[in-house]
């Protein structure tokens, strides 16, 4: 048996390395001097010290902390008594309820957060009857008419999942213990809660702990069901990496990983530590050699049992609670203050510094949420969910949004800055009278290449349908956009309705599929693969192209010249805004020529402020001291030449949207 | 006369530095019942796991037949073992406990040299389940789990469990330990039974005395990892070897005592006629008399006179506590003394035992903190280590 | 007395009816309607659509099922000896090494999720190192191809692998706890009667590890059949699984819940059976044994 521990130990070794390797990845990466997860570009901190710049993330770290501190509380108490209550039932009734408590853990999360998901919706839509006759006959509490998915609704999934866990680990102990017990107890003078609290918890104190301690790792984990019951105006840490990872993750979360993990690590050790010596000193004793005990230690738990010491400990008690309370009250005053604006926009879509600005200019603080394509936001919207105030969908999707009555007329008194939108951009298709939108970008859809991975001028979307390209083309997630580039290749429309050339435009992109052409389907996950010269060709945003470009000098840009789709993402408001003041003060804040400015120059597209426009290559010599290079100025704001090559997006009647999304679902099939 | 079966030769075990066996010299003869006696702690219930191969001696060699099997795994000796607790395996009922080690195929050496699987037929395993399940008076019980079963029962496969391979030596690790007074009599008389029924060696181990007399043909008293004495019961109980023997089996009077003359022994300064013989002249010796080997008789006809300090009721006598010069000795007498009435004692002279001076001598024999379950609370050590093991879990 | 304590079990019957029982309901309702116009907006009409027009993505259930029987094959087939020898260790030993598989479930699983992306990808760190040990040009001249890299990332191998990464400590676990539980006495008594090393294994502590084994199997089934946030990190959009399925029926471009909801029960339905089956064949095996 001995012979063979080495083997044994190389294999668990093995299993370690397959598990720690993408870890240690992650911790070395929280210390590169470059943003990127793959290229290494010197040591330095940088990341940390950005940790604490970094809102999104320091929130998202504070919802969770609160979240899993406050579900863990609860689910321990109540899971607790669950457990004593069900052991104390007869079989009869024990068994089925415990065939109910496993059912979440047996069930997928996603089930259980769909679920989850679809009750507080409904219970949202017939709240709003319940909350009007309520104040209809008392003045006493004002309810409020309108509830969304938020802090509460994820606090009640995250306790409903963990109670079945502290349920598990406390019964065994329940079974383990004399059921003469309570009763040896109250035989000796105890009263029913004495016996519960002298007899009953000191013996089932491991359970709870470990199904706490089991709790709270799951809350903190979870990813799925807090992406389904959270909602828009609250994120947890996983979700704010979820968003991340579609586009880039920024170190600033390795660099959270990694303190978290360093702090979970130095609590394993001491812990480790501390039961290595109880295990020693059980040894000892077994082995009747003289125990020696520390000197210190027994002074120390002496001194525990005087008055003095049994003051200490509940002072110490009491400070453990204080600390908890205070931390309590403390997230939720930092997750919940107002007053507040909430703006769903898409990822790095904003200069960060203008929400801190902002919220310092008008005491409004900022709750900014994104959303992954403007489908998504619609099903955000439909689901009743989100709370939003201000939200910056596309222009077709706009025409929907308004078609459906769900966007609210903006009062243009109070965006003076709508002045300064250039003419071209005002009375768009999608809002031909300018009631309800204010222009934030506009850009042009092309073909980003690597220049070192093709040796042909490409200026034709024929590349993306190139076999010679198997396995290095990125199609775009999305079915607008990938039907309508093969649209536009076969020299239809984008905005065609008819079912054959949509039809043909399927053929194509399923033909290349099966041909292997395509690499894979990404959206935000382009930056990742195109800068890290992953493939070869994609298709996306000039802007995020340039963006791109400051990763990865290799990369290029063509609008094809069979056309393309040019768009224009607006500012909107939803219907019933919660803070329609309030994000009337966003809209103007965000059109004013600096913040157009700063944008552009942060997230690269092009602005639809006239001066902000024609300012920016002069405003950037100011700012970097060297001239701007026409031929970006040109990729970010597309000559008029360009832009008449391309079309803009108008809102497909319903049967085509049906007809483009069965296309879509069976070329993922 | 039977022949010798297994042999320890200068076996010595130690764990962590802790000296559990020392150079043990030992043989255990075929169709033998023998059993390991000691306190917990003794050595006796590594002996066994020796015999059974799940421990290697750190020093020595193991014969069985003649032949070292100190690197034989056990699952090629032709030994059983009944474990404390049965250790039955619960995911099986009763008939499957029991064909555990038929299903397995054995390696067969034929004559010419080869050697060969062999799986026993389906029938043959079915007529050796059932026969040994009659053996142990368990028929009908084939299919039931054992979580079912009583404590009896359980001992009962376990025993068929091993019984049914056929083994020349079957090793059972205090066997009756978990059983209550009653069926632990009971099972004595069993297994002594079985024993004789399938004639093969039974090597038990064991800390009651009095299970150890009844049972076997041979008591080996361990202490401290060394083997005190090796003898019939009856040498055993009337010849004990040393203090601690005499002490441990049945209960013993033990007082210092100086050899004047062969079959003359001194005690409290006065000389008795006594059967032993061959110590030097004036050695110190240990001297044991029996309780039972005393007679009470009156003050002024004793040879020894004493006042009664304490009287219990036992059934068929007394156990009579009686104070001599200061030294106490209990005494068994269906004679009803009083406390605190002066008493005379005799002693035949073959009441007295005489023993050499050993470690042991002066720790054992004085009934000064007389009480009955002495033995037991002496015996600490199993307990503490239990609850240790029984502790935590996930 | 038992029964007064007995109602401490009452607020919980009435949460779990409310958060776990009600929600399936409303679930199953959602699945059964579907949304239709009506002069006053829209309203809820029974429809089995749902279910009939399920059809079309029979290759997505067919994918995930696969996709997870195999990720769960290959934590047992890592997990159960590493379960096993880690229980063989001394107590030193297996405390530090549990605690080194409790680790990585604190550092968020996404990010250890895209942390293969960056391993995996066609100029990633494997493939790098490939390049640098020529494992590549070796396998070029070995099959006459011309490749720069291996296709690794948005493969199904990757999901695979992702599931694997993920999900490995859900499945050593139970394994380990059920093995260490394991009573030595039972091998030794199994030894005694004849049993090798193999037969040991297979005779005792396998059949005795079961239950440790049908737990582990269903902590890596479920979350892999319905993941969807490692299939469209590592699968790249192009190994669609339920998960993505239903969530794009939610949260995503797809906008149907009535939709969603009905594939979230039928894989709810088919995971249960899957467990019923194994539960059952988990106790048929015992049965097996005993006769």
């Amino acid at each position: 048996m001995k012979k063979n521990r080495f083997g044994s130990r190389f294999l668990i070794g093995l299993c370690f390395l397959f598990l720690y390797l993408p870890i240690f990845l992650l911790i070395f990466f929280s210390f590169n001097k470059g943003d990127s997860s793959a290229v290494w570009k010197g040591f330095s901190l940088r990341w940390y010290a950005e940790l604490f710049r970094n809102r999104l993330v320091l929130e998202s770290l504070a919802t969770t902390l609160l979240v899993s501190l406050l579900a863990t509380a609860i689910a321990t108490v109540a899971g607790t008594f669950a457990a004593i209550g069900i052991y104390s039932l007869t079989k009869k009734w024990r068994d089925p309820v415990l065939v109910v408590n496993d059912l979440p853990m047996m069930n997928a999360d996603i089930v259980t957060g769909v679920s989850l998901l679809l009750l507080f919706v409904a219970f949202f839509r017939g709240w709003g009857a319940i909350a009007a006759w309520l104040n209809s006959w008392q003045s006493l509490i004002q309810f409020p008419t309108r509830l969304t998915l938020g802090l509460g609704t994820l606090l009640i999934a995250h306790v409903s999942f963990n109670i079945p866990y502290v349920i598990l680990n406390v019964a065994p102990r329940l079974r383990q213990m004399d059921a003469n017990l309570v009763e040896a107890a109250q035989d000796l003078g105890c009263t029913w809660i004495q016996a519960f609290f002298k007899v009953i918890l000191p013996e089932i104190k491991p359970g709870i702990v470990s199904g706490a301690l089991i709790a709270f790792t799951m809350s903190v984990d979870d990813f799925v069901i807090s992406y389904f019951t959270a909602g828009s105006a609250t994120q947890t840490l996983s979700m704010t990496i979820y968003s991340m990872t579609k586009k880039r993750v920024t170190p600033v979360v390795n660099a959270v990983s990694t303190l978290i993990f360093l702090a979970v690590l130095i609590l394993l050790i001491i812990n480790n530590i501390r039961e290595a010596r109880q295990d020693k000193l059980a040894a000892k004793r077994a082995s009747f050699e003289p125990v020696r005990v520390d000197p210190r230690a027994e002074r120390f738990r002496a001194w525990l049992g005087t008055p003095r010491g049994k003051l200490a400990r509940r002072v110490a008690a009491a400070a453990l609670c204080v600390v908890f309370v205070s931390t309590t009250v403390f997230l939720t005053a930092f997750t919940t203050s107002r007053p507040v604006v909430n703006v769903c926009s898409w990822g790095e879509y904003i200069d960060e510094d203008l929400i801190d600005e902002f919220e310092a200019e008008t005491g409004i603080r900022v709750n900014y949420q994104t959303a992954e394509s403007n489908e998504a936001l619609y099903s955000l919207l439909s689901n009743g969910g989100a709370d939003y105030d201000v939200v910056v969908p596309s222009d077709y999707m706009i025409s929907q949004l308004i078609e459906e009555g769900r966007l609210e007329e903006l009062d243009y008194s109070q965006i003076p800055n709508f002045e300064k939108i250039d003419d071209r951009f005002k009375n768009l298709p999608y809002d031909p009278e300018n009631k309800y939108t204010v222009p934030y970008t506009w850009g042009t859809v092309g073909i980003i290449y690597n220049e070192t991975m093709v040796d042909e001028e490409i200026d034709s979307w024929a590349a993306l349908y190139d076999s010679k390209y198997a396995g290095q083309v990125l199609l775009i997630n999305n079915s607008r956009d990938a039907f309508g580039i093969a649209l536009k290749y076969l020299g239809y429309s984008v905005n065609t309705t008819d079912a054959g050339e949509i039809t043909q435009a399927y053929e194509l992109v399923r033909d290349a599929y099966e041909r292997g052409v395509f690499q894979g389907k990404v959206m935000d996950e382009v930056f990742q693969t195109m800068e890290g010269g992953n493939a070869a060709f994609a298709t996306y945003y000039a802007g995020d192209y340039l963006s791109m470009l400051e990763n990865n000098e290799d990369l290029r840009f063509v609008v094809p010249k069979e056309g393309s789709n040019w768009f224009v993402d607006a500012m909107c408001v939803l219907k019933d805004a919660p803070n329609y003041d309030n994000a009337m003060k966003w809209i103007n804040f965000i059109a004013s020529t600096d913040s157009n400015l700063r944008n552009m120059d942060y997230i690269w597209y092009a602005s639809p402020n006239k001066e902000a426009l024609e300012m920016y290559p002069e405003w950037y010599e100011e700012q970097y001291g060297e001239a701007l290079d026409p031929e970006i100025y040109e990729i970010m704001a597309a000559p008029q030449e360009v832009l008449d090559r391309c079309e803009m997006y108008v809102c497909l009647p319903k049967a085509t949207r049906a007809l483009y999304n069965d296309l879509w679902i069976k070329l993922g099939l | 006369m039977s022949k010798e079966l297994i042999r320890l030769k200068d076996v010595t075990m130690t764990f962590d530095d802790v000296t559990v066996l020392k150079d043990i010299n030992i043989y255990f003869n075929d169709k033998e019942f023998l059993t390991l006696l000691g306190p917990s702690g003794c050595g006796k219930t590594t002996m066994l796991r020796i015999i059974g191969g799940f421990q290697t001696p750190t020093t020595g060699d193991v014969f069985f037949d003649g032949e070292r099997i100190n690197d034989v795994p056990p699952y090629r000796r032709q030994v059983n073992t009944v474990f404390q607790k049965y250790a039955l395996f619960p995911h099986l009922n009763v008939y499957e406990n029991v064909a555990f080690g038929l299903r397995i195929p054995r390696e067969t050496t034929y004559e010419n040299g080869k050697t060969e699987k062999v799986k026993l037929s389906r029938d043959e395993i079915d007529s050796r389940v059932r026969e040994m399940l009659e053996v142990v008076s368990l028929k009908g019980f084939e299919r039931r789990s054992i979580a079912s079963l009583s404590g009896g029962q359980q001992q009962r496969v376990a025993i068929a469990r091993a019984l049914v391979n056929r083994p020349k030596v079957l090793l059972l690790d205090e066997p009756l330990g978990a059983l209550d007074m009653r069926l632990r009599k009971d099972m004595q008389q069993e297994l002594k039974r079985i024993q004789q029924q399938m004639g093969i060696t039974f090597i038990n181990v064991t800390h009651d005395q009095e299970e150890a007399l009844a049972m076997s043909d041979t008591v080996v008293v361990m202490n401290e990892g060394v083997i005190q004495q090796i003898g019939t019961p009856e040498d055993i109980y009337n010849e004990p070897k040393n203090a601690f023997v005499a002490d441990f089996i049945g209960e013993s009077n033990i007082v210092d005592g100086i050899m004047r003359a062969d079959r003359v022994v001194e005690i409290f300064n006065r000389r008795f006629a006594c059967l032993d013989g061959g110590f030097e002249k004036d050695e110190p010796v240990d001297v044991v008399i029996r309780p039972e080997d005393v007679d009470i008789v009156s003050e002024a006809e004793g040879q020894l006179r004493g006042t009664v300090t304490s009287v219990t009721f036992k059934g068929v006598h007394y156990d009579t506590i009686v104070d001599f010069y200061g030294f106490k000795w209990l005494i068994q007498t269906t004679d009803y003394c009083p406390v605190g009435s002066r008493i005379g004692i005799r002693i035949d002279p073959d009441g007295f035992h005489v023993m050499k001076k050993s470690k042991y001598s002066g720790l054992y024999g004085d009934y000064s903190s007389y009480s009955e379950e002495y033995d037991e609370i002496n015996d600490p050590t199993l307990l503490d280590v239990e609850e240790e093991g029984a502790g935590d879990e996930e | 007395m038992r029964n007064k304590r007995a109602w401490f079990a009452f607020p919980y019957v009435i949460w779990m009816a409310l958060f776990v029982v009600i929600p399936i309901l409303i679930m199953l309702v959602y699945s059964l309607t579907a949304e239709v116009e009506t002069a006053s907006g829209t309203a809820f009409e029974g429809s089995v659509e749902n279910f009939t027009g399920m059809t079309l993505y029979m290759n997505v259930f067919g994918r995930s099922f696969w996709l997870a029987l195999v990720a769960t094959v290959i934590c047992l087939l890592i997990g159960y000896p590493v379960a096993y020898l880690m229980s063989r260790e001394g107590p030193g030993f297996q405390r530090v090494a549990m605690a080194l598989i409790m680790l990585p479930m604190w550092m968020n699983f996404l990010l250890r999720t895209y942390s293969w992306m960056a391993i995996l990808e066609n100029n990633g760190l494997l493939n790098q190192l490939f390049q640098k040990l020529g494992v590549i040009s070796l396998y070029n001249r070995l099959t006459g191809s011309d490749i720069d890299h291996f296709q690794m990332i948005r493969t199904s191998g990757a999901v695979v692998l992702g599931m694997v990464y993920n999900y490995l400590p859900f499945m050593i676990l139970p394994i380990y706890t059920v093995l260490t539980k394991l009573d030595h006495r039972l091998t030794e008594a199994a030894e005694d009667l004849g049993a090798n090393a193999a037969a040991v294994f297979r005779r005792v502590t396998l059949p005795l590890s079961v239950s440790g084994i049908i737990s582990g199997v269903t902590m890596v089934f479920v979350p892999s059949v319905s993941t969807f946030a490692i299939s469209r990190l590592l699968g790249g959009g192009t190994q669609m699984m339920l998960g993505d399925l239903i969530e794009n029926q939610f949260l995503g471009g797809a906008y149907n819940p009535h939709l969603g909801a009905a594939i979230s029960m039928v894989m709810m339905v088919i995971v249960v059976i899957c467990m019923l089956v194994m539960n059952h064949f988990g106790d048929g095996e015992e049965e097996a044994v005993m006769l």
